[in-house]
């Protein structure tokens, strides 16, 4: 039977089953990131993880509608009366793609592997930085000790894997195909920078999903995915530009989801970086430490100008540091879009103009010229930094834009080497994790290494309502404190949130009913917290193909290049036979 | 072939004169993205004669100012590339010896790295900016020049005018400055006119794969944006066509002016009448 789910991923094999016949109902989803690993415990690929997520179970997962944590491989929890002790009761019947029992002693092993290997913790360290001791107790019941309360339990996202697969392996090493998941889908085949193929998983303990198999197909650019989703080539694509979106409005067959992201996007403003002991790293603009300077600059940066000319709309301008989709943490607030006071503010505080109109700092008496940190090929950053240089010139501060790769951004914002820089998190459900990067314990080591800062803000009140939070239980108490650290992160500004984008999403809904978001309303279908999305496709009755713009247009494309090639080669034809003729 | 090199060279003042004059003659207000309030990929219209770009900023100012960065690139470059090339095919065939033979060994280095590759990597690691794209397409294309005047400068140099200006008692800088370069500043002029061509497509093959100035206007840069924010989709053909036939019109006009001028300066070349 393990060999039949195997072999079906390669050829169409004909099987006698209960009541799926496994059919050839494939959902292609086009993806235009490469995935950086399949192996459950290195993957931080927004791609790589999505795809793990429908093949690996947790303890908890989140409710499709309202993102609360609900029972998956664990069907109960109970914290000790101090918090510090969790039982977690595992569901019976549940199996691994192979038919072995899904125990206790899998997620004991799991998270037993993650506290002994560093290489282990790569992706999900921060998960068991405080755990104690896990223990499966039998074969149902996993007993967790954290040194300290966490309020994460019940959204540990830690994808649980089989100790009869993974306890000789080196966790580090290359996943072996078919891999033996418990999620609704087996991976079965991967080729790197091509596509990752999935099969519908038939002992899925929710019960076997719909289709029968689940490809990831990458492509290069979003507008040769957009061209395939047109041909009926894929049919899902996300991560659309607003252009794309528009277009798509009047597409036969396809239909579209506009989601709110969960993602904040934000420029950072050196408040004087340091490193884990407080000594000084980096070579931030000193003048950037004043708050009152920080508060100008994120009062000159339109946001909803942002939102309208560089989302198209699709998204919300900036406001708390939770983004609004997760609405309970989010606080909302706007900071007025105002050039002209910012520049009164400046002049009070001592910050005159020179002759060239760029003003001076009156303490170090360096001219405020900053230097301004993109994503060099990431749209957002190449596309709103005009907008920032100029606005910004009209306060007095030259910024200087340097389209850097990802690799360098990350750097100079860990090693504090940086004036401005775009930046941006995805948040969780649960907001611990991007909270966490503002307190003083997120500062790396003088080396830069050994943690992730954000904005490398060090404050007190920050830091004594972060560990509050973190042991508040009572949602509605937790949810009160995370607003007041929004609102100490919004009066010290040390980054400026730009906005939240929407995530464009579209598929062929003459082949697939419409899918489950998450959240419901107004989630994605694809990158959810959950499986959802891909665990919902519904297969209806197949219609035939589309237009075909992409194509005539790439013609064109073509055609002009061609034109220029062609005129080049008739000027060196023409040279040439005037050297012949000597 | 004349014709064709007037008509290129036309092409060619033509389109300087109107990089020169941008300034004057159009408000660079209208490339100021916090300014302008044109649609979002707006097709042609009579406002906006070949469309506008995704924050409302019309295309036929973006291509005109992008002439400018393409041409000072182009040119910049160019003299850059030419330049260490005659300076070092000059030296290398003037001095001889283990000095050339360093030298040559030096440009075969050069020669076989693959240009394209190595001009990424220096516009990586270096800052953004047109001074950066210069130096890269600079520092990576000049061996074929310096081939090319070595060559030309051991021929001159064989000639018996040159060796009797040797004999007359003439030092070295005085036999290159005097007899040697006159002879070969028509082949590095016609070198430098074709080099620019290679140069400005380079600067768009660069800022087409992002290596340029974020915010500077250039024909790559135009097309990178245009491809990145899903113009093709879009079906917004203004926004690509325009800055796609400038580069190639202009690399046109260069290359057949080049070869007309090579014509002119080496007899050799005309056609009979």
């Amino acid at each position: 039977m393990a060999a039949a789910v195997a072999v079906a991923g390669f050829a169409p094999v004909a099987q006698a089953q209960e009541e799926a016949p496994r059919g050839d109902v494939t959902l292609r989803v086009a993806v235009t990131q490469e995935i950086d690993s399949l192996n459950p415990f290195l993957s931080i690929t927004r791609t790589g993880t999505d795809v793990l997520r429908t093949a690996f179970e947790q303890l908890t997962t989140y409710d499709a509608a309202t993102l609360a944590p609900v029972p998956a491989l664990a069907e109960r929890w109970e914290p000790s009366a101090d918090k510090l002790t969790w039982r977690f009761t595992l569901r019976d019947g549940a199996v691994w793609s192979d038919g072995r029992p899904i125990t206790a002693r899998d997620a004991a092993f799991t998270f037993d592997l993650m506290m002994r290997d560093e290489t282990a913790r790569t992706a999900n360290g921060n998960f068991v930085a405080l755990f104690e001791s896990v223990t499966a107790e039998d074969e149902r019941t996993l007993v967790v000790r954290t040194r300290s309360p966490q309020a994460t339990m019940t959204a540990l996202d830690v994808p649980i894997v089989p100790e009869h697969v993974w306890a000789d392996l080196d966790p580090g090493a290359p996943p072996t195909f078919p891999m033996v998941g418990s999620g609704p889908f087996v991976i079965t085949e991967f080729k790197e920078g091509q596509y990752t193929r999935l099969v519908a998983n038939d002992r899925y303990w929710r019960g076997r999903p719909r289709i029968d198999r689940l490809d990831f197909v990458y492509y290069r650019n979003s507008d040769a995915a957009v061209a395939a989703l047109r041909n009926g080539e894929v049919d899902l694509v996300n991560r659309l530009t607003p252009a794309q979106f528009d277009e798509l409005a009047d597409e036969p067959g396809v239909s579209r989801n506009k989601a709110k992201g969960k993602r904040f996007n934000e420029i950072l403003m050196n408040p004087g970086a340091a490193d884990s002991a407080g000594n000084p790293i980096g070579d931030g603009h000193p003048a950037l430490r004043d708050p009152v300077l920080r508060r100008a600059i994120a009062q000159s940066i339109d946001t909803r100008t942002l939102v309208e000319k560089v989302w198209g709309g699709y998204g919300e301008p900036g406001s708390g540091y939770i983004p609004p989709v997760f609405a309970d943490f989010h606080w909302s607030t706007s900071r007025p879009f105002d050039i002209a006071g910012a520049n009164a503010d400046l002049d009070a505080a001592g910050y005159a103009r020179g002759p060239d109109g760029v003003r001076v700092d009156p303490r170090s008496g360096r001219p405020l010229a900053l230097r301004l940190l993109a994503h060099a090929g990431t749209n957002f950053d190449e596309q709103s930094a005009p907008y920032i240089k100029g606005w910004l010139g009209e306060l007095g501060i030259a910024v200087q834009v340097q389209a850097v790769s990802d690799t360098k951004v990350n750097e100079a914002t860990t090693r504090g080497t940086f004036d401005l820089a775009y930046s941006g998190w995805s948040a969780n459900p649960d907001p611990d994790y991007v909270l966490s990067l503002q307190t003083c314990a997120a500062r790396p080591g003088a080396d830069g290494k050994g943690a992730t800062p954000d904005s490398f803000l060090c404050d007190e009140t920050y830091d004594a309502l972060y560990a509050q939070q973190v042991a508040e239980f009572d949602r509605g108490r937790r949810a009160e404190l995370v607003k007041r650290m929004q609102q100490r992160l919004h009066e010290l500004a040390p980054m400026v949130i730009l906005g939240y984008d929407d995530m464009l999403e579209a598929w062929r809904s003459d082949r697939f009913a419409a899918f489950q978001v998450s959240p419901d309303p107004g989630g994605p279908i694809m990158n959810q917290q959950s499986y959802w999305g891909y665990y919902s496709a519904t297969p209806i009755a197949r219609a035939e193909e589309g237009g075909n713009t992409g194509l005539v247009l790439g013609a064109v494309g073509g055609g002009v290049v061609l034109l220029a090639g062609v005129g080049w080669w008739l000027a060196r034809r023409r040279a040439a036979s005037a050297d012949e003729r000597e | 072939m004349r014709r064709g090199g007037v008509v290129g060279g036309l092409v060619l003042v033509v389109v300087a004169l109107l990089a020169v004059v941008a300034p004057w003659v159009t408000d660079p207000a209208g490339l100021d993205v916090t300014r302008v309030d044109g649609p979002r990929l707006g097709a042609p219209s009579g406002e906006y004669w070949l469309g506008t770009d995704e924050n409302g900023r019309s295309v036929l100012l973006l291509t005109w100012w992008g002439a400018r960065v393409s041409l000072l690139v182009g040119v910049a470059a160019a003299v850059l590339s030419v330049g260490i090339g005659t300076l070092v095919g000059l030296v290398a065939a003037m001095a001889g010896g283990w000095v050339s033979a360093v030298l040559m060994r030096l440009t075969d280095f050069f020669l076989v790295l693959p240009s394209l590759v190595l001009a990424i990597a220096l516009s990586t690691v270096l800052e953004r900016g047109v001074g950066t794209i210069v130096l890269a397409i600079g520092l990576t294309s000049w061996p074929g020049a310096a081939r090319l005047v070595r060559a030309q400068t051991l021929a001159v140099a064989a000639r018996p005018y040159v060796e009797r200006a040797h004999a007359l008692g003439g030092g070295t800088v005085h036999v290159v400055v005097r007899h040697v370069l006159p002879g070969v500043v028509p082949l590095v002029v016609v070198n430098t006119t074709l080099a620019v061509g290679t140069a400005i497509v380079a600067e768009s093959t660069l800022a087409f794969l992002g290596l340029g100035d974020p915010t500077a206007v250039s024909w790559g840069a135009m097309l990178r944006t245009a491809s990145s924010t899903g113009a093709v989709t879009a079906g917004a053909w203004w926004y690509l066509v325009p800055p796609g036939l400038a580069i190639a019109g202009v690399v046109l006009a260069v290359t057949v002016c080049g070869r007309a001028l090579e014509t002119v300066l080496d007899p050799r070349l005309r056609e009979p009448r």
